[in-house]
C-alpha cells in the first residue's frame, strides 16, 4: 500500500515537478520560498517518529512496485534511518534557506537548481528509509546523477563539467559494483529486503559469494563516502555551488556510504575482513584528507579535504565497533562505545562542517575570493561570520567546550581499545590505528586554525581589491548561526541526543547484542578523569600549536611528493589512455574498406568452422547413398569449372557475358540428365533472359579495360577465398553424408497430385505448399524495382544530410 | 488457428502496395501511413493479449500442415517483439514526416518503410526456418533501398558495403538452410526442435551448422567479429532511417539467434552456447571501445547498438530463467530507446549543423526539451533504475550468477560505464559547455521532432515503471523458450 511514509520519500520529487511551473508563474518570488516548504514539512513530519524509535520501534510499509522479481518499494524506519532523515530534512530546511541568499534570481536559471536539490532530496530521503537493496540502489543512483547535475551547474565552466564527470564516473563505479553485490546477497538469501537479509545473516556467513559480495558492496559505500583512493572526485565537486557543497558534498550524500556501512553491519561485520576493511580505509582516509588539507590555499579545498577525512574517522569508528558483535551482550562490551562515537561524530560533523561551509560561501559572496592567499583581517568586518569561523573550526580541531571536542575524545578512546581487542590479528597492527588517529587530529587541528586566522585575523591584503566590503545580510546568516549554536549545545548537552537519536540507532547497527527488552544506554560526558585521551587531545593542541607556527618552514613536505604520481593525475591519464587506445584500435581495424571487413568476415568463418568441424569430429564421408558418376556428370563438371574461370578472367564484357550463360547453361543441363526437364527449361529461360539483357546494357556501356587498374594477384586474397570454398565443400559433402531423418519431401511427392491436384511438384510446392514464400519473394523483386526506379530518378543533391 | 496472426505481416504489407499508387501525393501518403501505424500497435497489442490468454497461436497458410506448409507461430516473444517493431514504428514515422523531406516522401518513402516493417514483423512470427529467410531478403531489399534512399554521394558509398556484406551473409543462410534440410530432412522450425531433441547419440555436424548459424545471424545482428559493416553504414542515411535501422536491424538478428538457440540448437550447449557467451562479452566490449573512440555523435550512438547486442545475447547464453527474462526484458527496451536516441541526437546535428562534438557546445541553453530528453534516454540506455534499462540489466547479472559466469558481468558492468562515459560526453559538451551559436546562427529547428522522442522516452519509461504489468508476458515468453515442447506442442500437435 502507498502510506504517508511513500509519500513524504517521493514528496521531494513531486515537488521538483512543480518547480519549473512556478519560477515561471511567480518569477517575481524567489523560487527557493516555495522549495523551503518541503523540507521544513518533512523535518516536521520525521521529528513525529522520534518516540517512536526511541521505544525501539520500527515502522515498516510495503508498496509493491515489481512484487514478481522482489523489487518492492518498502519504506522501514528505525534509529539509524530516522536519523539520516532529520539530517536530511534539517540541514536541508537551513541550506535551502541560505541559498535563496546565495543565489540571485536574476542571474540564476534557479528552476534547474532547485529541481536538482529538490530530486537529490527525495532520493536520499528513498537511500535512508529503503528496506529493499534495489529500491537502494535506484535512490542511491539518483544521488549521484542530482550531484552531477548541481556540479555542473554552471554548466559553461570547463571546472564544474570536469568535476562533474569525475564525480559520476567514479560514485557509478562504486554504483554497478555494489548492484553485482546486491545480486549476489540476493544468490545468497533469496530476498533483497536487508531486514530479511539480517534474519537470516548467519547462515550465509560461509557462503563462498560472502567475500566477494562484501568487497563489492564496500566498494560502492567507499567510493560514495570518498574514502581514499576515491576520494578524488570531492575535491573537484567544489566546484557546485557552496550551498551545494554544504548539503551534497559535506553533510548528507557523502555520508551514504557511511549509511550503507552502518545499516549493513549486521550482516558482514561478523567478519575479520570488515572490520579491517573498513577501519582501514577509514583510518588512511583520516590521515590522507587532513595531511592534504593543510596543503590546500582555496577555502573550499581545504573544507574538501577535511570533509574526506572526517568521513574516514567517522568510518574507522564504524569499523572498530563491528568488534563489539564479537561478543554476546551489552554488559561490558567495550567496544559498543565507538559505535556510539561515530553516530554522535557524524551529526557533530553535519553541525559544524556545514557552519563552516556557509561561512566560506558568505566570505567568497562578500569579496569575491576563497583563496586564503588574498584574505585576512576580515575579523572586525564580519564578527558575526567570524564567530561561525571560530566555534565551527574549534569543534573541528577536537577543542573544548564543543561537541567535536566530545567526539574526538571518545574517537581516542575507542582506537585505543581496539588495539586489546585480541582477535584477527589486531596484535600486530593494530597499534597503528591509535597512532594515525593522532597524527591526523594533529594536521586537523593545524588546517582549522588555518582557515580561522589566514581569513580573518592579520592585515587585509592588498589584493583584495573589492570595495567596502561588510557582514553579510541577515538572512544569508541565519543557517550558520542556527547551525553553530547546535554545536555550542550538543557540546554542553550531549545527552538531549543520547536517548532520542543515538541509542535507537545503534540499535539498529548492532542489533544482536540486544536480548528481548534491552536497550542500549548512552551516557556522554565531559570529564572523564587524566585519561590517555585527554593527554592525546593535549598533545595535539600543543604540536598542533607548534606545527601551525612554523608551517612556512617544513611546508617543503608537501613538494616531496610529485604531483605526477597522484591519484588525480592517475585519473586523468586513465581517461586520456582509455581514449586513444580506442581510438587506435578502432582506427585500426575499422578502416572503412569492404574487402576488408570481408576479409576478417571470411577468416573468422573458415577459422572457427574448420576448427569446430575437426575438432567436434563432425567431418564424414558417406557414399553409400550415392549414384556413381558417369561420363556426362565428370564432363559438364569440368567444362562448368572451366567457364567459371572464364567468366572471372575476361578481358572484355562480351567474354565475360558468355562465359556467365555457359555456366547457366551447363547447370541447365545438369537439370536435364537428373530428369527435371520443367527446372531445365526454366533455367534455360533465365539464363536466355539474362545474357540478352547484360548484352543489352553493355551496349552502352564502355569497355573495362579501359582505365582499369591492372590487379596484381594477391597470395593472401587467393587463400581466404580458397579456404572459404574449401571449407562450404568440406561441410556440404559432411552435412550430406550424415541423414539423421528422413526427408519430408516424400510427403510432396504424394500430396502434389492428390491433394493439390498438380503434377508439377515443383510447380506445386511453388505456388501452393509454399505460396507463402513465393508471394514475399515476388514483393522483394517489386521493392527491388522501385528501388531502382527510385535510385535513378530521385537525387538529393547540395547537404550531405538533410 | 487464427487469422489474427497474418495481419501484422499484412497490414504493413498492403499499406506500402497501396501506397505505390499515389506517390506525389504527400498528404493522403501520410495521412493513410499514420493510419496503418496506429492500427498495427491496436492488432500487436490484441495479439498479445489474445497470445496471453490462449497460449501459442498458430497459422497454417493455405490450409497445409506442419511441417509441410508453412506455418506462422506467435508465441509471446515473437507476440511482444512485433508490438515493440510496431509502436517504435509510429513515432520513427512522424518524425520521418518533419525530417525527411517531400523529396523522399514523394519517392515512394513510405511504401519502403511499411515494406521493411513487413519484412521484421515476418521474421518474428514465422515458424519455418525457409520463409524465416524470405522475410530477411524482405527487410533486406527495402534496408538496401532506404539507406540509399535519396541518393547522397556518403548514402551511395555506404551503401554499396552495406549491400555487399548482407548479400554474401544472405548466401550463407541458404547455404546452411540447405545443410539443416540435409541432415535433419526438415525446415518447420518445431520439427526441427522435435527431431533434434529425439536423437540419442550426440550428431556433431549439428554443431557445425549451429556455429553456421550463428555466423549467419551474428552478421545480421552485429556480433563480434561480424559487424564492421554496421557502423558507417548505420550512420549515413537520415537520422529516421537510421533509427529504424538501429531499432530493428540488429534485433532480427539477434531474436533468430534467441529462437535458433533455444528451440533447435540444444544439443550441445556446453559448447555453442559457451561461444555464444564469449562472442557476446567481446562484442560488449569492442562496441564501447569503438564508442569512446569517436568524436562524432552519431557514430558514438551507432557504436552503442553494438554494445546492446552482446547484453542481449549473453542473456540467451545463460539458457536460463533470470537469463531469459533479462535477455527479453533488454531486448524491448533496446528497441525503444535505441529508436528514441536516433531520433534524439538527429534533432541535436539539426540544429547544430555539425554532427562532431568539438564543434558543439551550449546547445542545451535553446532547446532544453531536447537536452533533457537526451539526457534521460542516457539514463535508460545505461540502466539507471527506474528506467528501461535496468530491469533487464538486473536480470542479466542474475541469470549470469546463476550460471556462474562471473566474468562476463564484469564485463558488462565494465561496458556499461564506458557505455556511459561516451554517452554523457555528448551532454557535456555538446548540450552543455561553451554556448556556440546564439539563437540567430541556429541551423534548423526542433519543429515536430520532439513529440516523436518525448513519446519514445515515455514508452521507455513505463516499461520501467511498471514492469510488473509487463511481467507476467515476459516470463510467459521465457518460460516458452526454456521448454521447446511448449512450443512443438502448439504447433505439430494441434
Amino acid at each position: 500500500m502507498f502510506t504517508a511514509l511513500h509519500f513524504a520519500i517521493i514528496m521531494p520529487f513531486i515537488a521538483a515537478i512543480l518547480v519549473p511551473f512556478l519560477y515561471k508563474q511567480f518569477a517575481r518570488i524567489h523560487t527557493g520560498w516555495f522549495v523551503l516548504i518541503v523540507p521544513v514539512l518533512l523535518f516536521i513530519y520525521f521529528i513525529q517518529y522520534i518516540p517512536l524509535t526511541a521505544n525501539g520501534q520500527t515502522v515498516t510499509s510495503v508498496f509493491n512496485w515489481v512484487p514478481s522479481l522482489n523489487l518492492n518499494f518498502i519504506a522501514y524506519v528505525d534509529g539509524l534511518g530516522l536519523l539520516f532523515a532529520l539530517l536530511i530534512t534539517g540541514i536541508g530546511s537551513l541550506v535551502v534557506l541560505y541559498s535563496i541568499y546565495y543565489l540571485s534570481k536574476e542571474k540564476e536559471a534557479l528552476n534547474n537548481f532547485y529541481v536538482f536539490l529538490l530530486m537529490f532530496m527525495g532520493a536520499m530521503l528513498g537511500v535512508v528509509l529503503s528496506d529493499n537493496l534495489i529500491v537502494l540502489y535506484t535512490f542511491w543512483e539518483i544521488t549521484s546523477l542530482s550531484s552531477f547535475l548541481l556540479i555542473s551547474y554552471w554548466y559553461e565552466r570547463e571546472q564544474s563539467r570536469y568535476g562533474a564527470l569525475k564525480s559520476l564516473l567514479i560514485t557509478v563505479i562504486g554504483g554497478f559494483a555494489m548492484l553485482v553485490g546486491f545480486v549476489l546477497v540476493y544468490k545468497m538469501t533469496g530476498t533483497f529486503s536487508i531486514q530479511e537479509i539480517v534474519a537470516s545473516a548467519e547462515t550465509i556467513t560461509g557462503h563462498p559469494l560472502f567475500l566477494p559480495a562484501m568487497l563489492l558492496i564496500l566498494l560502492g559505500a567507499f567510493t560514495k563516502s570518498a574514502q581514499f583512493p576515491f576520494h578524488i572526485w570531492l575535491p573537484d565537486a567544489m566546484e557546485a555551488p557552496t550551498p551545494v557543497s554544504a548539503y551534497l558534498h559535506s553533510a548528507t550524500m557523502v555520508k551514504a556510504g557511511i549509511y550503507l556501512v552502518a545499516r549493513l553491519s549486521p550482516i558482514f561485520a561478523v567478519k575479520g575482513e570488515w572490520l579491517w576493511l573498513v577501519a582501514g580505509f577509514g583510518i588512511v582516509t583520516l590521515f590522507w584528507g587532513s595531511f592534504t588539507a593543510v596543503r590546500q590555499t582555496d577555502l573550499k579545498g581545504i573544507l574538501a579535504y577535511s570533509t574526506i577525512s572526517q568521513l574516514g574517522m567517522i568510518l574507522s569508528m564504524l569499523g572498530v565497533g563491528a568488534a563489539a558483535l564479537h561478543f554476546d551482550s551489552i554488559d561490558n562490551n567495550l567496544y559498543i562505545g565507538a559505535t556510539t562515537a561515530a553516530l554522535f561524530h557524524l551529526i557533530n560533523h553535519a553541525t559544524f562542517k556545514g557552519s563552516l561551509f556557509m561561512m566560506v560561501g558568505i566570505v567568497d559572496h562578500e569579496t569575491g575570493t576563497r583563496d586564503i592567499r588574498y584574505l585576512g583581517g576580515l575579523m572586525t568586518i564580519m564578527p558575526i561570520t567570524f564567530t561561525v569561523a571560530v566555534i565551527g573550526s574549534f569543534s573541528m580541531a577536537g577543542l573544548p567546550p564543543f561537541n567535536g571536542f566530545l567526539s574526538k575524545e571518545m574517537f581516542f578512546t575507542s582506537m585505543v581499545q581496539i588495539t586489546n581487542l585480541g582477535m584477527f590479528n589486531i596484535e600486530t597492527f593494530g597499534v597503528l590505528f591509535p597512532v594515525i588517529a593522532w597524527i591526523a587530529s594533529v594536521f586537523t587541528f593545524i588546517y582549522s586554525m588555518i582557515i580561522v586566522f589566514k581569513t580573518f585575523a592579520g592585515n587585509m591584503h592588498p589584493g583584495l581589491v573589492r570595495a567596502n566590503i561588510h557582514e553579510a545580510p541577515l538572512g544569508m546568516l541565519i543557517s550558520p548561526i542556527v547551525l553553530i549554536s547546535l554545536v555550542v549545545i550538543f557540546g554542553f548537552f550531549p545527552n538531549i541526543l543520547a536517548h532520542s537519536i543515538i541509542e535507537p540507532a545503534m540499535a539498529s547497527i548492532l542489533p544482536s547484542l540486544l536480548g528481548g527488552n534491552e536497550q542500549f544506554y548512552v551516557n556522554i560526558r565531559f570529564w572523564h578523569g587524566f585519561s590517555t585521551e585527554l593527554y592525546m587531545t593535549i598533545g595535539v593542541v600543543v604540536i598542533g600549536l607548534l606545527l601551525f607556527m612554523s608551517l612556512r618552514k617544513w611546508a617543503g613536505i608537501y613538494r616531496l611528493f610529485p604531483e605526477s604520481l597522484s591519484f588525480n593525475r592517475l585519473y586523468d591519464q586513465l581517461l586520456v589512455t582509455t581514449e586513444n587506445v580506442s581510438t587506435i584500435l578502432t582506427s585500426w581495424y575499422m578502416k572503412g574498406s569492404v574487402r576488408q571487413y570481408l576479409m576478417y568476415i571470411m577468416v573468422f568463418f573458415t577459422l572457427i568452422l574448420t576448427v569446430v568441424l575437426f575438432g567436434k569430429g563432425a567431418f564424414t564421408v558417406n557414399t553409400t547413398n550415392l549414384a556413381p558418376i558417369s561420363i556426362y556428370e565428370a564432363v559438364l563438371a569440368a567444362s562448368l569449372v572451366i567457364a567459371a574461370l572464364l567468366t572471372m578472367f575476361a578481358s572484355t564484357r562480351l567474354k565475360a557475358v558468355i562465359g556467365l550463360g555457359a555456366t547457366g547453361y551447363i547447370v541447365s543441363l545438369f537439370f536435364v540428365i537428373f530428369r527435371a526437364p520443367d527446372l531445365a527449361l526454366t533455367q534455360l529461360t533465365i539464363e536466355t533472359v539474362s545474357v540478352a539483357l547484360f548484352l543489352l546494357c553493355f551496349y552502352h556501356l564502355p569497355e573495362i579495360t579501359k582505365g582499369a587498374k591492372k590487379v596484381r594477384f594477391q597470395p593472401g586474397n587467393f587463400i581466404i577465398s580458397l579456404a572459404v570454398g574449401v571449407t562450404i565443400t568440406l561441410i556440404a559433402i559432411s552435412a550430406s553424408s550424415s541423414k539423421l531423418f528422413d526427408s519430408i519431401s516424400s510427403f510432396f511427392s504424394e500430396a502434389s497430385h492428390d491433394l493439390a491436384g498438380g503434377d508439377n511438384m515443383v510447380n506445386v510446392i511453388l505456388v501452393d505448399f509454399r505460396g507463402f514464400d513465393t508471394l514475399f519473394e515476388i514483393l522483394v523483386l517489386g521493392i527491388a524495382a522501385m528501388g531502382i526506379y527510385t535510385m535513378i530518378r530521385l537525387r538529393i543533391t547540395g547537404r550531405n544530410r538533410p | 488457428m487464427t487469422n489474427l496472426l497474418i495481419l501484422p505481416i499484412l497490414i504493413p504489407f498492403l499499406t506500402g502496395v497501396i501506397l505505390l499508387f499515389f506517390p506525389k501525393q504527400i498528404t493522403a501518403q501520410r495521412t493513410l501511413s499514420l493510419i496503418s501505424g496506429v492500427a498495427l500497435i491496436a492488432v500487436n497489442i490484441f495479439l498479445v493479449i489474445d497470445i496471453a490468454q490462449n497460449g501459442i497461436r498458430t497459422l497454417e497458410i493455405g490450409g497445409w500442415s506442419p511441417p509441410y506448409g508453412i506455418v506462422l507461430v506467435g508465441d509471446m516473444l515473437a507476440g511482444l517483439l512485433v508490438t515493440s517493431t510496431a509502436v517504435l514504428s509510429l513515432p520513427i514515422l512522424i518524425y520521418s514526416i518533419h525530417s525527411v523531406g517531400k523529396e523522399r516522401e514523394g519517392f515512394y518513402y513510405h511504401s519502403f518503410y511499411y515494406f521493411l516493417i513487413t519484412g521484421v514483423s515476418g521474421a518474428f512470427l514465422t515458424g519455418d526456418l525457409f520463409n524465416l529467410f524470405v522475410f530477411f531478403e524482405v527487410m533486406l531489399i527495402a534496408s538496401y533501398i532506404l539507406i540509399v534512399h535519396g541518393n547522397t554521394k556518403r548514402q551511395l558509398r555506404e551503401s554499396f558495403k552495406y549491400v555487399l556484406i548482407n548479400v554474401m551473409s544472405s548466401a550463407l543462410f541458404v547455404i546452411g538452410v540447405a545443410y539443416l534440410y540435409s541432415v535433419t530432412g526438415t525446415l518447420n522450425m518445431a520439427h526441427l526442435s522435435e527431431r533434434i531433441a529425439s536423437l540419442d547419440v550426440e550428431a556433431p555436424i549439428l554443431t557445425v551448422i549451429a556455429v553456421l548459424f550463428l555466423i549467419v545471424f551474428g552478421l545480421k545482428g552485429a556480433l563480434f567479429p561480424l559487424y564492421f559493416w554496421l557502423p558507417a553504414s548505420y550512420a549515413a542515411p537520415p537520422p529516421a532511417i537510421g533509427a529504424i535501422f538501429g531499432a530493428l536491424l540488429t534485433k532480427v538478428g539477434i531474436y533468430s539467434i534467441f529462437r535458433t538457440y533455444s528451440l533447435i540448437f540444444t544439443q550441445d550447449t556446453e559448447f555453442t552456447h559457451t561461444l555464444l557467451a564469449v562472442l557476446a562479452a567481446c562484442t560488449m566490449i569492442a562496441g564501447v571501445i569503438g564508442a569512446i573512440a569517436h568524436q562524432d555523435v552519431m557514430k558514438i550512438l551507432v557504436y552503442n547498438v553494438i554494445v546492446a547486442v552482446g547484453y542481449v545475447l549473453f542473456g540467451v547464453s545463460t539458457l536460463n530463467e533470470p537469463g531469459f527474462v533479462g535477455a527479453i526484458y533488454y531486448l524491448m527496451h533496446d528497441m525503444i530507446i535505441k529508436a528514441a536516441l536516433f531520433l534524439i541526437i538527429g534533432a541535436l546535428i539539426t540544429v547544430a549543423g555539425t554532427s562532431h562534438l568539438k564543434q558543439m557546445g551550449g546547445i542545451i541553453k535553446y532547446h532544453a526539451k531536447l537536452g533533457w530528453l537526451f539526457f534521460v534516454a542516457v539514463l535508460a540506455l545505461v540502466g539507471i533504475p527506474p528506467l528501461s534499462g535496468f530491469i533487464g540489466k538486473l536480470m542479466l547479472i542474475e541469470g549470469g550468477a546463476e550460471r556462474g559466469q562471473y566474468w562476463i558481468i564484469a564485463a558488462m558492468m565494465v561496458s556499461s560505464l564506458l557505455v556511459l562515459y561516451s554517452m554523457i560526453r555528448i551532454f557535456l559538451n555538446g548540450f552543455y559547455g561553451e554556448i556556440k551559436l546564439e539563437r540567430a546562427d541556429q541551423h534548423g529547428t526542433t519543429k515536430g521532432l520532439l513529440l516523436p522522442c518525448s513519446l519514445l522516452i515515455a514508452v521507455s519509461a513505463l516499461i520501467g515503471l511498471g514492469a510488473e504489468v509487463l511481467y507476467p508476458f515476459v516470463s510467459t515468453a521465457a518460460e516458452t523458450l526454456l521448454n521447446p515442447e511448449i512450443y512443438i506442442d502448439a504447433v505439430l500437435k494441434e
